[in-house]
Formats: structure tokens, C-alpha cells, sequence
């Protein structure tokens, strides 16, 4: 008994010995490692661009800078994919990298973020765009005006957008021919969607849902604002941005943009809001239409895929999801969400903007240039998880693979219905969407809370508002 | 679940002993199935990842997840990573709680008690409070965006000082009193008889450690800006894709895989563990 | 046995007069307190830097308005006063105390259930295949298995409901109803964290001599009273370091809300410290963020002190 215990005590000396003398053996080889010291480009007078990490894997990082590279041999490059889970976890490290004087040069910014970047953070691309005009022909022309003026604030432009995504309705084909329906036409209602609905949940069994969304700024709510022709801020234009308009747009396009968008007047009790939210939980009374959940829509996909959930919201983002989630090309397809008051549709895009504490500004306009190249986005944008900024880029042969049949809805959005626009978005941007996504849980929680939870959240986007970002 | 073994407390001298077994197996079940599914899903295909009944085994077996896993990250260099934060700071809390431990439990000096009660206070302050201060102190050190800048500030550690007190505590007093009495001084004594009997106390402290941080997601988020910085809880955010397109059973793969070294220390610390946060309760 | 080791119970014991220990010749003393000083400078000295320090700034902050980019601006208290005012913040702390609560409740209660459970005749092999399934989600990451957790929560095609169904119980909106939510982030968490507190009680209860059990059975007690009457009290130095743990633990929660729910619907599962993130990261509020950081803190040292307090009543030490 003694004896064994001994044995164990010695061992587990022993054991503290070895353990010690590796931990020192590991530091020391490891040194470089754990001082960041092995990492090219750290510290170098290097430019570093920040990128969301879950759309930038290292084979996209590893492309973009071998492409800069070759163009740019003299601009050393770093590229930074920054984890984090959503778009507001990104800009939150992003922040502290700045509070601690260790900002990028350039950070991806979603539609999300222009205006909070533009406003505190960034510098205007203006007087670049104006010098390159030239050079910049060819990639306006390849980029719908809605995509850009998205990126203007007062004015002044602060990113080349390289990647949007407008809500369209996803279709189950199989949910679809279950519930003898056809593809709708492009130009169908909201009273044809919600029969369709209707049918599917009659042929459905007990364990599917017609229509599931999740409950975030794009694709909840909003799109249905849109189409009910109203917003959750009042929205305006900017006055400006003829320079860009006039320089870059021929006159039929050029009319009603201007300087950017202007998100202002909280009118969450506005009677069309109102409508929006009945209709959303008339649905859910019905059955029709899940509670939404908040969250960034993982579970969309699996349940979509395997057929318990026959419509949802999503953009050309869910092309390439479903077919990594195992879906064939014409186990689905797509159409513009069905008109209500109007048939506008909302989307958001993203791109670079250059921080104003960068010290390599030239140097970072030549990255935002060679990031919206047509060769660049064709090399980075290979499995369909988005839609790319430029319209040349979708081509039949892009979504032969992943499908859907319907693909060309996704950058038609924009040009079917012109006045399609970005989501509300003002620098206050992170409390108007906490306060939306609070309230819109509450409102469709129970049939009766509707007006009470829309009452407070436009208490509370006022207060929002009034608040200096 | 607590009512089902409440009454099964109260009535086990009524009820055959299967009876409570029966219980406590339900209770397992209930604890173990969500890990079961996650393992098996990551074993399925996506299309089958929501089938009601859920296939427990999966009928069709594929590794293909795993190899997405492999495919979309760095599992080595995060691994690497994770290894060396995980390990130096169980290493290095098993130094600091030792030394501190024993110096509260068995030393006499001034202001005993307020230190004690200053690092017992720690344990109660939220990380998000002070993470912007404390990703200010680490500038001012030149070690943001380093794993040293992990490891370093997590070197103290309330309740592995607390443990180690307890485990030094525990230990005869005559021991130390005779050493003192053959004239050892205080660090002799500390040396040739006490710490020597510290080694089960310091593993736990060391597995405890490796189980917390190897799991740790909110330091390294915001400390951490480079790639090849980051840990595998941190790497494995990217399986999710780009607006939550990836593959759920890519995601659960990286779940699974980042929790084989816990399960593993799990396994072979587990005595030690339970050792550890058992003595932390106990009277003795 | 007369020497509880429970550090704040002992703290709160008079003072005894004279030292235990012999006096020492003084060259000693001296050597002892070097070596101390020694032994604790790289806890204190770490303490200091990354939380007493950043606890400091965390008050200074508090009395700011800084939004990170701007430089900061001397708010006074007009930060708290903004906190008072806010329903969300309020509301924060309302939850969490509920959530604190219920989760330590349950948790305390499902582990002292199983432990007294286990404790009685069994198989050894068994006994240890029980220890280690009830204590294994302690080794998982809270955030990943809240990812999963939400998928078998998920009112509509979530494998719960479709289990409940069995039973006849119509689907549950675990993640999508004001009341069903905390209920949820509860049962999640409660189900990662009881292995903790079951495992201090099967220490504590092996600590307590057979003989105490055997003199109670012949004086009749058995089954819930003997547990209430005989093992619950000499049980209840376990019982408080359990629930301090759990306690201070409860009051930080995040990882469950922010990933199952965050924080929805409505504000029901809104948590303190997920209020601080978004003042934060999210608004920039650094100043506000930190007066909540700070009020939060004094109340888990309320509650913990609180506790304490009750405890002298309640624990009793052999």
C-alpha cells in the first residue's frame, strides 16, 4: 500500500520534471510563435487589410495576394481575416484595434457599417476616383448605380462595392410539386404568395413550416417594408455625387441618384409598418410561418435543404450554401420576392474603406482598385456564396454547377426594379438593428402584442436616433 | 429531472436498487445525448443532419465533413496554437497557484488575509469589463496580437490558489514543524517536505486549466487580429461560412475535433479533476 | 477536525489571541516572510496588472464619455444616471438575477439529487461510468455546444419537441417565446454547469463518517428525512462553496443568450454582461458600458457577502 503509493508519488515527480523541462524546451523553440515574430509582415510597413474571416478562407487570402503581388510587387501586403461571427462582432474587433492604435489600413465594410465607417472612421475615395476616372470606366459600367450610391455618404464615396446580396424567395422544387404548384411568374403578389403557402402547408405533414426566416437588419422585416412600399427610418437622398453620376453613368441611369442615403424619422407606427407586421403574424397564426429565430440562420439551411420548409428569404449567398449542404441544382430555384404596394427590393453590399489613421493611403487606393478587378472578383468568388458586385460576372456557366435556374434574379433585383436599395443602415446603425430585432421578436411573440411592441420600438428608435453615434 | 431523482432519493430504501440505477442511466442519457448527436451528425451527410428520428448511427457513415474541416482551415497551425497557450498557461498556473497556495496556507506574513481576500475577489470580475483596459496594458507591453499576450495575464489564478491552499492545508502540520525543529529554514521546509507532496494537487490545477482555456473564445477574439494567431475555437468560427452558408455537418466536425484533446485530458486527468474540485468543497 | 479550511468562514472567526505556532527565532521570521513575498509576487504582481489595474480604468472610464475615437470626454456621473434610466439595462439585471436564481437552484438541487442517488449500493464500474457522464459537458466549449443546443431546441423541427410529441406535449417555442426563453437558456446552461456542483457533493459526502449514517438509521431516520436532518447540514460547507461558485459564476453568463437567443425575444434573456458587450463593442459606449461593468460587479460582491453573511447561521462545521 505504502510501497505503491510511493511508486505513484515518485512518478508523478517525475512527471512535474518532464512536464517542466518540456514546457521550457516547447517555449523556447516556440519563441518566434508565441511573440507573433514568425508572421510576414507584422510591423514591416506593411499594408494591412482587415477581411470578415468566415468569407475569407486561406485559399481566397492566398489568391488575393498572390494577385496583388504580381501587380503590385513593390506594396508589401498583409491580409488580415478577422473572425468573428456576424458583421457586428467584426466591427467590434475592428474598434478595438483602433482604441489600441493598431487600426488597419483597410476594412471590409458591409452595408451595415458604411456609414458608421464613412463618418468616423473613413476617407472619401473622391479625389482617387477622379484621377483614375479612366482606369474606373469599365468597373462602373459593370456595376449597377444602386450598388454605388449604397457606398456614398454625404456625397463623397467611401468604398467600390465588390459583393451584394438582395433578398429574392428561395423555392424547394420538391415542396413545390408535392403541393401541385407552379414556379410563380416574376410578377406575382403577396396575396399569390401567401395562397401558395397555403397549399404547401396542405399538402405538407405535420412537421413542416411553409415559410422560415431568421430575424436580423437583412431579410427579416425589411424586405416586406420594401415591398409595402415603407421603411423603418424615413429614407432620403443625400444632395451630391453628380461628379460620379455625370462622370461614370449615361442620363437614363443617372436619374434620382444622389449623394447617398439618409436614413432619419423612426416611423415604426406608421400604418404600413403596421400592415407588414399583421400580415407576418396572420401567417404565423395560420401556421404558415415560424416564429422567427434570431441568430445568424444556420439552421435555415439544413431545413430548407431537407425539404421541411418550402419558401425562405436568402440571396445569391445560398446558392453555393445549398450545394455544399447537398442540395442538386434543381432541387431548388429563385424568384423576386412578390409584389405588394411595389415590388422594391433591399439588399446589402460590401467592399473596402480606407481608415483615415492610414499611413499608406496611395497604396491602399491601388488594393480597393485591384480588389473590384473583374480578374480578381473571378478568382476569389468560385463557390457562389455571394453575388459579385459586377454584373458581367454572372454567366451561366457560374451557377451551372450549383444552380439555380432562375440565377439571373439575383442581379436583376437591381435592374428590374431600379429604386432597390440598401438596408436602413444610418451611423446609429447597431442599436436601430438591436432595437428591431428585440421588438420584432416581441411584436410577432403573440397575436395581440403587435401595436404595443411597435409603439416602443419606435420609442426606442428614437432615442436611438437622437443619440450621436 | 431533478423531481425523477428527488423521489427516487427519497424512496430508494422502497425501490430495488435497479430502480435507481434505472434512474441515474436516464439522467447519463439526458447528459450524453446532445454530444452523441453532434458526433453523429458530423458522421452524416447535411441533407440528413434534421431527420426525425434522428439516426444515431449513421446508417451511411461519411467522412467528408472531416475532410471540409482540413479543407477550409489551418487545423494544424491552430492546433499548434492552441496547444502552446493551453499548455504554458497550465504550466504557469500550476507555478503561480503553487507558490501562492502554499504561502497562504503555510506562511505568516502581514496582510495574509487582505491578499487572499484581493485574489478571491478576482474571480468575480467579469472579463468584458476590463477587456478594454486590460488590451490597453498589453500594448503598453508590446504583446497585442501575440500568443504570449493570451498566456501571460492568465497566469494568476483564483481558484487554482484557492485549491492549492486548501491541498497544502490538508497536509500534516508536524511535518513542516518537524523539519523546522532539525533546523530546516522556511524554504528548505517548503523544498524537502512539502512540495513533494504538491504534485496531485498541481495536476489538478494544471487539468483544470487546460479544460477552461483550451475552450476560451472571448479573450482571443478580440486579442488576437492575425490569422495565424488563432486558437481552434477561434479558427473553427469560419466553418459557418460567409452569412451562416456552411455545411452543418462541417461546422459539428470542427466541434468534435476541437473537443478531442479536452476529452482526451479529460480522460486521463479525470482523477485528478475530480480530486481537484472536490477537495475545493471539502472539510477536512 | 475543527479547522475549516472555508476561507471566508474562517476570516469571520474571532481572532484567536495567541499564535498556535511556537516562536521562532526572528532570523526566521524574516526568511519566511522573504519567502513568502517571493511566493506570492507573481500572483499579486499579475492580479494587479491585468485586474486591479483594469478594474481602476474600468471606474475612471465609468466617469467618461468615450466612444473610442474621439478622445474621451469627463462625463461626471452622468453615466450611471443614463444606466438608471435605461429599461434595457434595468431590465439586464432583472434577468440575470432570475437567471441566477433558478440556474443555481436547479443546478444545486439536480447534483445533490444525483450525488445522494449515486452514493448508495452500486456497482464500482458503474458508479464511475455515472461520475464521468454527469461530469463530462464540463469539458465542452459553451459556445459550440449552445450552437448545437440550438438546433435541438428549435421549435419546429428541433429533436425536443419531436421527443416531447411521444408524450403527447404540442410543440414548445423554446427560442421564440418571451416565456419559454429563459427557461431554455437555463436548461442549457444548468445542463453544462451541474457536473461542477456534483462533484463537490460527492467529496463532501464522502467525507462524512459511516458512522453518523448508522447512528441516524437507528434512531429511525431514513430516506429524505434522514437526508434533511443529518446530511444536509453536515453537508452544508459543500453546499456553500457550491453555491458561491455557482453564484458568481450565474451572474457572468453570456456564451448561452448571446449564442441560443441573443438575448430575444424582446429583452427576456438579456443578460448583464451581454448588456456590456453591446454598450460597448457593438454602440461604443465604452463610458456607459463600464458604469454597468462596475455596477455589476459591486452586486456580485453584495451577493457573495450577503451570502456569507446568511451562511454563519446556516453552515454548520463538525
Amino acid at each position: 500500500m505504502t510501497d505503491s503509493h510511493l511508486t505513484r508519488r515518485a512518478l508523478m515527480r517525475y512527471g512535474a520534471y518532464g512536464a517542466g523541462a518540456a514546457a521550457l524546451a516547447g517555449t523556447a523553440a516556440s519563441w518566434d510563435r508565441l511573440t507573433g515574430a514568425d508572421i510576414p509582415g507584422r510591423d514591416d510597413g506593411s499594408l494591412v487589410v482587415a477581411t470578415l474571416g468566415p468569407a475569407y478562407g486561406p485559399e481566397a487570402i492566398r489568391t488575393l495576394q498572390e494577385g496583388f503581388r504580381e501587380l503590385h510587387p513593390d506594396i508589401k501586403l498583409r491580409i488580415n481575416a478577422v473572425q468573428a461571427v456576424d458583421w457586428s462582432d467584426f466591427f467590434a474587433k475592428i474598434l478595438t484595434q483602433v482604441a489600441a492604435g493598431t487600426a488597419p489600413d483597410l476594412v471590409y465594410v458591409a452595408t451595415e457599417g458604411v456609414q458608421l465607417f464613412a463618418q468616423r472612421l473613413g476617407v472619401a475615395l473622391d479625389r482617387w476616383v477622379r484621377r483614375d476616372a479612366a482606369e474606373l470606366k469599365e468597373y462602373f459600367a459593370d456595376v449597377h448605380p444602386s450598388l454605388v450610391e449604397s457606398m456614398m455618404y454625404e456625397g463623397s464615396l467611401y468604398q467600390l462595392p465588390v459583393e451584394f446580396n438582395a433578398a429574392d424567395i428561395y423555392f424547394n422544387r420538391q415542396v413545390l410539386r408535392r403541393a401541385g404548384a407552379e414556379f410563380p411568374p416574376a410578377d406575382w403578389t403577396r396575396d399569390d404568395f401567401t395562397a401558395l403557402l397555403r397549399d404547401m402547408k396542405k399538402s405538407g405533414g405535420s412537421r413542416f413550416t411553409p415559410y422560415f426566416w431568421t430575424n436580423r437588419l437583412w431579410g427579416g422585416v425589411v424586405p416586406w417594408l420594401f415591398a409595402n412600399e415603407t421603411n423603418l427610418l424615413a429614407e432620403s437622398k443625400a444632395p451630391g455625387g453628380q461628379w460620379l453620376w455625370d462622370g461614370f453613368y449615361p442620363a437614363a441611369q443617372r436619374e434620382g441618384r444622389g449623394g447617398g442615403f439618409r436614413w432619419t424619422t423612426p416611423q415604426a407606427t406608421h400604418d404600413r409598418v403596421e400592415e407588414v407586421y399583421d400580415y407576418l403574424a396572420s401567417l404565423i397564426q395560420d401556421g404558415l410561418c415560424t416564429r422567427p429565430e434570431g441568430g445568424n440562420g444556420q439552421n435555415l439551411i439544413g431545413v430548407f435543404s431537407t425539404g421541411r420548409v418550402g419558401v425562405t428569404p436568402a440571396g445569391g449567398f445560398w446558392a453555393g450554401g445549398l450545394h455544399l449542404a447537398g442540395m442538386k441544382q434543381d432541387g431548388f430555384d429563385v424568384q423576386y420576392f412578390p409584389r405588394w404596394r411595389t415590388q422594391r427590393m433591399q439588399y446589402g453590399a460590401a467592399g473596402y474603406a480606407l481608415l483615415r489613421t492610414s499611413k499608406m493611403q496611395d497604396e491602399a487606393w491601388e488594393f480597393i482598385k485591384y480588389a473590384a478587378r473583374r480578374d480578381t472578383l473571378t478568382r476569389l468568388f468560385t463557390t457562389n456564396q455571394t453575388t459579385p458586385a459586377r454584373r458581367s460576372l454572372l454567366t451561366a456557366a457560374r451557377y451551372e454547377e450549383t444552380g439555380p435556374a432562375h440565377w439571373p434574379v439575383f442581379y436583376d433585383t437591381l435592374d428590374r426594379f431600379p429604386d432597390t436599395g440598401p438596408i436602413p443602415a444610418p451611423p446609429q446603425v447597431a442599436e436601430v438593428e438591436q432595437v428591431l430585432l428585440k421588438h420584432t421578436g416581441t411584436a410577432l411573440a403573440s397575436p395581440r402584442s403587435v401595436r404595443p411592441a411597435l409603439r416602443r420600438m419606435q420609442g426606442d428608435l428614437e432615442k436611438a436616433m437622437e443619440r450621436d453615434a | 429531472m431533478s423531481q425523477a431523482t428527488l423521489s427516487l432519493g427519497r424512496v430508494r430504501y422502497r425501490l430495488a436498487p435497479w430502480a435507481r440505477i434505472a434512474g441515474l442511466a436516464v439522467c447519463a442519457l439526458l447528459t450524453l445525448g446532445p454530444v452523441v448527436w453532434t458526433v453523429s451528425t458530423s458522421l452524416r451527410t447535411p441533407a440528413e443532419a434534421f431527420d426525425l428520428p434522428p439516426q444515431l448511427v449513421p446508417s451511411n457513415p461519411s467522412t467528408e465533413a472531416y475532410r471540409g474541416v482540413f479543407d477550409q482551415i489551418d487545423v494544424w497551425l491552430l492546433a499548434l496554437n492552441s496547444t502552446l497557450v493551453t499548455g504554458l498557461i497550465a504550466v504557469g498556473q500550476m507555478i503561480t497557484a503553487g507558490l501562492a497556495g502554499y504561502a497562504f496556507a503555510r506562511l505568516e506574513f502581514r496582510f495574509k488575509k487582505v491578499l487572499f481576500g484581493l485574489v478571491l475577489a478576482t474571480m468575480m470580475v467579469p472579463l468584458q469589463v476590463t477587456i478594454v483596459p486590460v488590451f490597453l496594458v498589453l500594448k503598453s507591453m508590446s504583446l497585442t496580437d501575440t500568443l504570449l499576450g493570451l498566456i501571460i495575464p492568465a497566469f494568476p489564478t483564483a481558484f487554482g490558489t484557492f485549491l492549492m491552499r486548501q491541498y497544502f492545508l490538508g497536509m500534516p502540520k508536524d511535518l513542516g514543524e518537524a523539519a523546522m525543529l532539525d533546523g530546516a529554514g522556511p524554504w528548505r521546509t517548503f523544498r524537502s517536505v512539502y512540495a513533494p507532496l504538491a504534485a496531485p494537487g498541481l495536476a489538478i490545477v494544471g487539468v483544470l486549466a487546460f479544460n477552461y482555456h483550451w475552450n476560451e473564445f472571448f479573450r482571443p477574439l478580440i486579442l488576437e487580429t492575425s490569422g495565424q494567431n488563432y486558437t481552434l475555437p477561434l479558427g473553427l468560427v469560419s466553418l459557418q461560412g460567409n452569412l451562416g452558408t456552411g455545411s452543418i455537418s462541417v461546422v459539428l466536425a470542427g466541434v468534435v475535433l476541437s473537443m478531442i484533446p479536452a476529452v482526451a485530458v479529460f480522460v486521463v486527468g479525470q482523477r485528478p479533476l475530480r480530486e481537484g474540485i472536490t477537495s475545493a468543497g471539502v472539510n477536512r | 477536525m475543527t479547522n475549516t479550511q472555508i476561507p471566508p468562514a474562517r476570516a469571520a472567526r474571532p481572532k484567536s489571541a495567541p499564535s498556535p505556532t511556537p516562536k521562532r527565532p526572528s532570523v526566521r521570521d524574516r526568511g519566511t516572510r522573504l519567502l513568502a513575498t517571493l511566493f506570492l509576487a507573481p500572483t499579486i504582481v499579475g492580479i494587479v496588472l491585468f485586474t486591479v489595474v483594469p478594474i481602476v480604468g474600468s471606474v475612471v472610464l465609468s466617469l467618461f464619455h468615450w466612444n473610442v475615437i474621439d478622445s474621451p470626454s469627463y462625463a461626471g456621473l452622468s453615466n450611471y444616471g443614463e444606466v438608471f434610466g435605461d429599461s434595457t439595462v434595468l431590465v439586464s439585471f432583472r434577468n440575470t438575477l432570475v437567471f441566477m436564481v433558478f440556474a443555481v437552484a436547479l443546478q444545486l438541487l439536480i447534483a445533490l439529487a444525483l450525488a445522494l442517488t449515486l452514493n448508495g449500493r452500486m456497482p464500482v464500474w458503474l458508479r464511475s461510468v455515472f461520475r464521468s457522464a454527469f461530469f463530462f459537458p464540463l469539458v465542452l466549449s459553451a459556445a459550440s455546444i449552445s450552437v448545437v443546443m440550438k438546433y435541438l431546441f428549435n421549435q419546429d423541427f428541433g429533436v425536443i419537441n419531436w421527443l416531447l410529441g411521444f408524450v403527447g406535449i404540442a410543440p414548445v417555442p423554446w427560442l421564440t417565446s418571451e416565456n419559454a426563453a429563459m427557461t431554455t437558456v437555463v436548461l442549457v446552461y444548468v445542463w453544462q454547469q451541474f457536473g461542477f456542483s456534483f462533484l463537490l457533493f460527492i467529496g463532501g459526502l464522502n467525507n462524512i463518517p459511516k458512522e453518523i449514517h448508522e447512528a441516524a438509521a437507528l434512531d429511525g431516520a431514513t430516506g429524505l428525512r434522514k437526508h434533511l436532518t443529518v446530511t444536509l447540514p453536515l453537508l452544508s460547507p459543500t453546499l456553500l462553496v457550491a453555491s458561491v461558485v455557482g453564484i458568481i459564476n450565474a451572474l457572468q453568463v453570456f456564451e448561452q443568450p448571446y449564442v441560443l437567443t441573443n438575448g430575444g425575444p424582446g429583452d427576456s434573456t438579456r443578460t448583464v454582461v451581454m448588456v456590456i458587450y453591446e454598450t460597448a463593442f457593438e454602440q461604443l459606449r465604452f463610458g456607459e458600458a463600464s458604469a454597468v461593468g462596475v455596477l455589476l460587479f459591486v452586486l456580485i460582491m453584495a451577493v457573495t457577502a450577503l451570502q456569507f453573511r446568511l451562511s454563519r447561521r446556516f453552515v454548520h462545521y463538525q
